[in-house]
């Protein structure tokens, strides 16, 4: 990979694509060290008082007595969690070489405005639903992989896929291309994968 | 009819493959993830291409043959939601049968069956004059708006099957029994 950026490509990125890289590494080994230290539990129970107060709130109220409401927020996360995952798997799948005869660029990067746009609803609802059933999700460990995938998986998105991808991606080798696509795809299913065994737990 | 599906319901409720999915913790929750998960590969590649022929997406790939690509992903999507779909109906026979969300999910699903065949058809035959318009003609945008919409209650549909609200088990206004076919002294439910 060329540290530097391909002078000719119109989608330049404004951030060096090696310090938001570097942010994302910098990030997850921080990530790795909290999971494995003392703090982490420490952490977990001073965020008790928090996720007590999230069922106090309006989101809270609403989804624990009115479970049409619960239910129909649920189905918004379920339809922006589908196209949140058509835009990774049509995006990577163009980076592995399906779909060729489609223009890269424009794939790639309309994708990547339809899955920011769905990230956000993903996110929304996600918090809503959350306040709903805070104290009993605070239990759960299966909750808290999915919050550690997630956030692997925004910082994974935008600090390293997205200024990978922002280059002129004929110029990148191949093999990186490809793995950075499959990683993609595999941490956004363990992201959704783990979302619907909350929902077993 | 309501009579027949039942009986139905109950010839699948007896069988031991019914018995073995719906008491297997993991077999049935395996099933059922894989019928959510499956909507990232089939609504999920569906919407994108209803949003590109509204504009609201992806503008500058060329529109029919984005279609023509993600079709053969999207309909190994929807097969393998249909056939994950049939194995959580075959578990449940009785209940989900008799569910009121779930036929007026199976009636969407026919209608966006149409309108699919319909938007494949209009768009099959108007390629050459818009391809690489950032929207479709209104035909289209019409067809794609319903696909969106309907597709949108299916999935609310979907989810509310899991709740009891309507169910046969309880009392129900008479509308609500005759949608959901209840019959009258079933005993299995």
């Amino acid at each position: 990979m060329s540290p530097t950026t391909n002078p000719n490509t119109e989608h330049a990125p404004s951030f060096g694509s090696y310090p938001r890289t570097s942010i994302a590494v910098i990030s997850l080994a921080l990530l790795l060290a909290f999971s494995f230290s003392s703090l982490r539990g420490d952490t977990w129970v001073g965020l008790l008082s928090f996720f007590e107060w999230m069922e106090t709130t309006w989101f809270g109220y609403v989804g624990k007595t009115w479970g049409g409401a619960f239910a129909l927020i649920q189905a918004a996360h379920l339809v922006s969690l589908g196209v949140l995952g058509g835009a990774v798997l049509f995006s990577d799948g163009r980076l592995l070489g399906l779909f060729s005869s489609l223009p890269i660029r424009d794939v790639v990067d309309g994708a990547h405005r339809v899955f920011v746009w769905a990230l956000a609803v993903v996110v929304g609802t996600g918090v809503f639903m959350v306040c709903g059933v805070a104290v009993k999700v605070y239990y759960l460990p299966v909750f808290w992989y999915k919050m550690l995938t997630l956030a692997v998986g925004v910082l994974f998105a935008l600090f390293i896929r997205k200024p990978l991808v922002d280059r002129e991606i004929s110029e990148v080798n191949p093999k990186i291309v490809k793995l950075v696509a499959v990683a993609s795809i595999m941490i956004w299913f363990t992201v959704a994968a783990t979302g619907r065994w909350i929902g077993f737990s | 009819m309501n009579q027949f599906i039942y009986d139905i319901a109950v010839w699948f409720d007896d069988t031991a493959w019914s018995t073995a999915i719906h008491e297997s913790y993991y077999l049935y929750n395996w099933i059922e993830s894989t019928h959510v998960l499956t909507l990232m590969l089939s609504l999920g590649i569906l919407f994108l291409i209803d949003m590109r022929m509204l504009g609201w997406a992806l503008p500058n790939v060329p529109a029919t043959r984005l279609a023509e690509r993600l079709n053969t992903p999207m309909l190994i999507g929807f097969v393998v939601m249909f056939v994950t779909g049939f194995l959580l109906l075959y578990a449940v026979p009785v209940r989900s049968s008799q569910s009121l969300w779930f036929r007026i999910k199976m009636v969407l699903l026919v209608v966006c069956a149409v309108n699919a065949y319909l938007f494949h058809k209009r768009m099959t035959q108007s390629i050459q004059t818009w391809e690489h318009e950032p929207r479709a003609p209104s035909a289209l945008r019409r067809g794609a708006a319903i696909s969106l919409a309907f597709w949108t209650v299916i999935v609310i549909c979907g989810r509310f099957i899991a709740y009891d609200w309507y169910d046969c088990e309880y009392a129900q206004p008479d509308l609500v029994r005759a949608i959901a076919g209840c019959v009258d002294g079933q005993t299995r439910f």
